[in-house]
């Protein structure tokens, strides 16, 4: 039973719950506390010492009923009697067959998994292989050969029993294809995952497929817990700091000298406070759908952010982000329903000048902008001097172009223009990209 | 964990009897983990949602094996001065000052400064002793000598750096003090940790507890809970007052009723002499349950069809 909780763990590991050796450790007390006699309660056990949150409570539950679910070779239902009557020595597995001994079966096929070792199966791909390793060593060779031998009979009998046989044959190979299947599942997640959340840290934002989105939704919520986590500490040293013996010394001369209150050294850090200004056309639509998720996402206790979006003209967009859930306001943006944004030609001058006409009193000199485009300004007035005053008002200003660098100033870009007034201005056209810039904001 | 009731904790279903004979109802899930956690003498980190008796099930262990309940409240800006012992200054300073005369006899007779701080030295660490600690909860649920129950209450609202104090007394029930040592827990105490889920709570705490995730309770359990806290409320009442309540919980509002308001809105209908449920009834009632303004709008909107519906529910 140790072998199967052992397994049961690390299948439990590719379903993407982080087991320690000390919750496996608890997980093996645990189950020889209760007994496994109670399938409820050593569930609830194992749950308890091995999933720690409720995402992973979930995955424990899936994992545990794919598990426990593949304990006996499927009966098939054939009414058929194989019969033994045969002038040919037949090879095990046939023998296996036409007695239809399940339980012999059985432990020919764990032997089998044993030899092939599916458990180390890590692409969808060598499902193939494991099913023939196993099949192989089963002994389907022998098994061929003896249908084949007795289609070479002709007699009805033989015929008979070769046309059985087959279908035996074909059932045998649907169990064990079965079985790789679930053990590919169990056991083959995790890498498979992680190869997926590698590639699409680094694909072009813009060729994502909308089958996607939802495993990025994950990897951005990760990235923004890590951000999250790295700045609430930052935010701690502030808080301890050194002691600064000459601000102690002179607040304690009233107290001859004896140090009463003492008086810290103490590093300030601003939570940073954001404008991010998107362009909402179509050309930028998935980068700023995923950077804005990436902002709401940190907590709103770092980062302080009030959002703009323009397309033809400039709206303000943070009330939209305090109403509904970060998901649902992204993609309420990049339709436009309910708000009141054209979507015609995009026109950087203009949304430059009204950001600059209603609401220039929000840049203080904290304020980080950040301006999310490819500057193509359909050869429009590109108000570089509005772009200058922003930035002069302002802490800095961050250009991030999801055009790759050679692109900028070709056609009727006009980032060669702008790049004078913006104190950082970067390609951003993957996930890594948007960490990046979000990092070097806090 | 040695302790006068044990035999309770010996099987899923004796825990479940004694919970109910301390008037918690607690389900099968709720039962088995806490009989593991007690056999292999680990902390069980509770969550749910607000209200569903997180706090209430570290008291009603403490009841069932009549051990004394020790409570820390978490919040921010808690340290170990205030969770684990605090040297008792003012007793300190008040017996150097008495002992002065007594230190002057004690370097009577030295002739050199170096002596006399070779004579102090034989009377070191007299003041850091454990006369001058004061023992906080965690220390003093160490020091319990027949066990205890420790409640750790909301560790989600303390700051990381408790979070890394906890870690130590949790895995080897010991805490450190440099001037004396480590001192190690007389009997282990059975540890609740509660937590409402505001902040993500560090891995490494997490590892070493057991994992226990309390929902709210579905129709069947919750009557039992009204029955046996509530015995004066009639079947019908009881029925029809639950199938409300569960109602209200798939509305979309801001602050799920919790069990503890469940109770109070039975006992409320009790005062009243309520019969059965009403739209009236409800509707002068609804703020014993709802304590947003907006919710109680929410609630009041579908009022009749509600009413209707767990009126049927619970059987005219």
């Amino acid at each position: 039973m140790e072998q199967v909780l052992h397994d049961f763990i690390s299948s439990l590991r590719s379903f993407g719950v982080r087991i320690s050796t000390s919750e496996s450790i608890d997980a093996f007390r645990a189950a020889e506390l209760v007994g496994y006699e109670d399938r409820e309660i050593l569930k609830t056990s194992l749950s308890a010492a091995l999933a720690k949150t409720a995402v992973e409570e979930e995955k424990f539950n899936e994992c545990f009923a794919l598990f426990f679910s593949f304990n006996s070779f499927p009966d098939n239902e054939t009414e058929h009697i194989l019969r033994a009557d045969s002038q040919h020595p037949v090879s095990p597995l046939t023998r296996m067959l036409i007695s239809q001994s399940h339980a012999e079966l059985m432990a020919s096929l764990m032997e089998a998994v044993e030899e092939a070792q599916t458990n180390e199966i890590k692409f969808f791909t060598q499902k193939g292989l494991y099913t023939h390793r196993i099949l192989s060593h089963m002994g389907i060779d022998g098994l061929d050969r003896d249908i084949r031998l007795f289609r070479q009979e002709n007699t009805p009998g033989s015929i008979q029993q070769a046309v059985q046989l087959q279908e035996a044959r074909d059932r045998l190979f649907e169990n064990v294809r079965g079985f790789v299947e679930r053990e590919h599942d169990l056991y083959a997640r995790a890498p498979t995952e992680d190869m997926m959340e590698r590639y699409l840290k680094n694909a072009k934002l813009g060729e994502l497929e909308k089958s996607d989105y939802d495993r990025m939704y994950v990897i951005v919520r990760k990235m923004a817990k890590r951000l999250s986590d790295i700045y609430s500490r930052r935010m701690r040293s502030f808080r301890r700091g050194h002691l600064d013996a000459r601000k102690t010394l002179r607040k304690n001369m009233a107290y001859e000298g004896i140090p009463f209150d003492i008086k810290w050294k103490k590093k300030k850090i601003d939570r940073p406070d954001v404008i991010v200004i998107c362009d909402v056309s179509r050309s930028v639509a998935t980068v700023v759908r995923f950077f804005l998720l990436l902002v709401y996402s940190l907590n709103k206790a770092i980062i302080k952010t009030r959002s703009f979006i323009f397309c033809s003209n400039i709206i303000e967009a943070s009330s939209v982000f305090d109403d509904y859930p970060v998901q649902e306001a992204v993609a309420k943006l990049q339709t436009g329903t309910g708000l009141d944004i054209e979507l015609g030609s995009t026109d950087y001058g203009r949304a430059f000048l009204d950001f600059r006409k209603n609401w220039l009193d929000a840049v203080t000199r904290k304020t980080s902008v950040i301006i999310l485009g490819d500057a193509r300004n359909n050869y429009g007035d590109p108000q570089t001097a509005t772009l200058s005053l922003i930035r002069k008002r302002s802490k800095r200003v961050i250009w991030l172009n999801p055009e790759s660098r050679a692109f900028w100033g070709t056609g009727d870009s006009e980032m060669k223009k702008y790049l004078p007034y913006c104190n950082i201005a970067r390609e951003c056209n993957t996930l890594s990209h948007l960490e990046r810039a979000i990092d070097s904001l806090l | 964990m040695k302790v006068l009731n044990d035999q309770v904790f010996s099987s899923v279903e004796s825990i479940q009897q004694g919970f109910k004979d301390v008037e918690y109802i607690c389900s099968k899930h709720i039962a088995t983990t806490l009989y593991v956690a007690y056999n292999l003498e680990k902390p069980v980190l509770v969550e749910g949602p607000a209200g569903v008796g997180k706090t209430d099930l570290a008291q009603r262990a403490a009841a069932v094996l009549h051990l004394p309940l020790i409570r820390l409240q978490c919040y921010e800006g808690l340290d170990e001065s205030k969770a684990i012992y605090e040297w008792k200054y003012g007793k300190q300073l008040l017996y150097t000052q008495i002992l002065k005369d007594k230190l002057k006899d004690i370097i009577k007779g030295t002739n050199s400064l170096a002596e006399s701080i070779k004579a102090l030295h034989k009377y070191d660490d007299i003041f850091f002793s454990y006369e001058f600690l004061e023992p906080r909860p965690l220390l003093m649920a160490l020091q319990q000598s027949g066990g205890a129950v420790l409640l750790i209450d909301e560790v989600d609202k303390a700051d990381e750096e408790f979070e890394a104090f906890l870690l130590e007394a949790l895995s080897d029930f010991q805490v450190s003090i440099p001037e004396i040592g480590t001192i190690q827990a007389e009997c282990k105490p059975f540890v609740f940790l509660t937590s409402n889920n505001t902040k993500e709570l560090s891995d490494a705490l997490k590892r070493r507890c057991l994992h226990l995730f309390i929902p709210f309770p579905n129709a069947k359990m919750e009557r039992e809970i009204i029955q046996i806290r509530v015995p004066e409320v009639s079947e019908r009442l009881r029925r029809q007052l639950v199938a409300f309540i569960q109602q209200v919980r798939k509305l979309d509002i801001k602050k799920m009723p919790s069990i503890s308001e469940t109770i109070d809105w039975a006992r409320v209908l009790l005062v009243l002499n309520a019969e059965k449920l009403d739209v009236e009834t409800v509707k002068e009632t609804l703020h014993v349950f709802l304590k947003f303004q907006e919710d109680i709008g929410v609630v009041k909107e579908h009022l009749p069809e509600m009413t209707s519906n767990a009126v049927k529910e619970g059987g005219e």
